[in-house]
């Protein structure tokens, strides 16, 4: 048995255990019961992700699959980092509402504990408005 | 020599698939957020680091070597980040928080994480 067809061997059989993993935690991102579950289930996806695109780089000796893995670390990063900002926006501005529903002019206040998806831009523009007030002293009202 | 190192390579990325199979039943065998998040940042940081230096060792020292540390290095920085903007967050939206966690009251001021 040669070095390479022993390292085909290994390099297949710990992709597919890793698939197999990812599977698992692409069900834990389905059935997480609250927001961050599902962030974590897919934060650790892509790290798998990004273990299989190195371990596939050296597999087909095709260097610029690292190129395309490092990429994919710095997307992923982002991608935590814009899912919890804008939740955490639309999260403040939904308590905001709650708080003084003559301020919510956009019917956003029906009463609900569950947000599901409302555009980034009204999330960030309920932050800077948050961040105005708070520096005024709480002025705005 | 060439079976030594492939030897050392690939305990090296079976240790860094067990340290991930581990993080995926302690995915499942946690019942809150914020334990999930300390076995999923074992792989972010041991498992991708083991994984990654088996392939160093297979590689040998060349360009490519750079490369996987690069990605080691991004995630050793990144992975504890959005730990802490994961945690900020489940703190401030959380309702089930006291339930699971013992929090010493202290004044909060601002609300910016």
């Amino acid at each position: 048995m040669t070095i390479s067809a022993a390292s085909g061997y290994l390099f297949g059989g710990v992709i597919i255990v890793l698939v197999l993993i990812m599977f698992a935690c692409l069900l834990r991102a389905i059935r997480g019961p609250e927001i961050a579950d599902r962030i974590v289930a897919v934060n650790m996806l892509g790290t798998l992700t990004i273990m299989i695109i190195c371990i596939l780089s050296l597999w087909q000796k095709e260097s610029y699959l690292l190129d395309v893995a490092l990429i994919y670390a710095m997307i992923s990063f982002l991608a935590v980092v814009v899912l919890t900002r804008v939740y955490l926006g639309v999260h403040r501005e939904h308590m905001r509402d709650q708080a003084h529903p003559a301020c919510a002019e956009d019917g956003t206040q029906s009463g609900e504990t569950d947000v599901p998806a409302a555009d980034p831009l009204s999330a960030f523009s309920a932050q800077d408005s948050e961040n105005a007030s708070a520096d005024g002293k709480g002025g705005v009202q | 020599m060439e079976w030594v190192r492939f030897i050392i390579g690939s305990l090296c990325i079976l240790c860094g698939l067990v340290i991930a199979l581990i993080a995926a039943f302690g995915l499942f065998r946690f019942r809150y957020a914020m334990n999930r998040m300390h076995a999923a940042a074992m792989t972010d940081t041991l498992g991708i680091l083991m994984v990654l230096l088996g392939l160093i060792v297979l590689r040998g020292f060349c360009f490519d070597s750079l490369k996987l540390g690069l990605i080691i290095l991004f995630f050793w920085f990144a992975s504890p980040v959005s730990s802490h903007l994961l945690a900020g967050m489940e703190v401030e939206i959380s309702d089930r928080l006291k339930d699971n966690c013992e929090i010493e009251e202290t004044e909060r001021k601002g609300g910016r994480t």
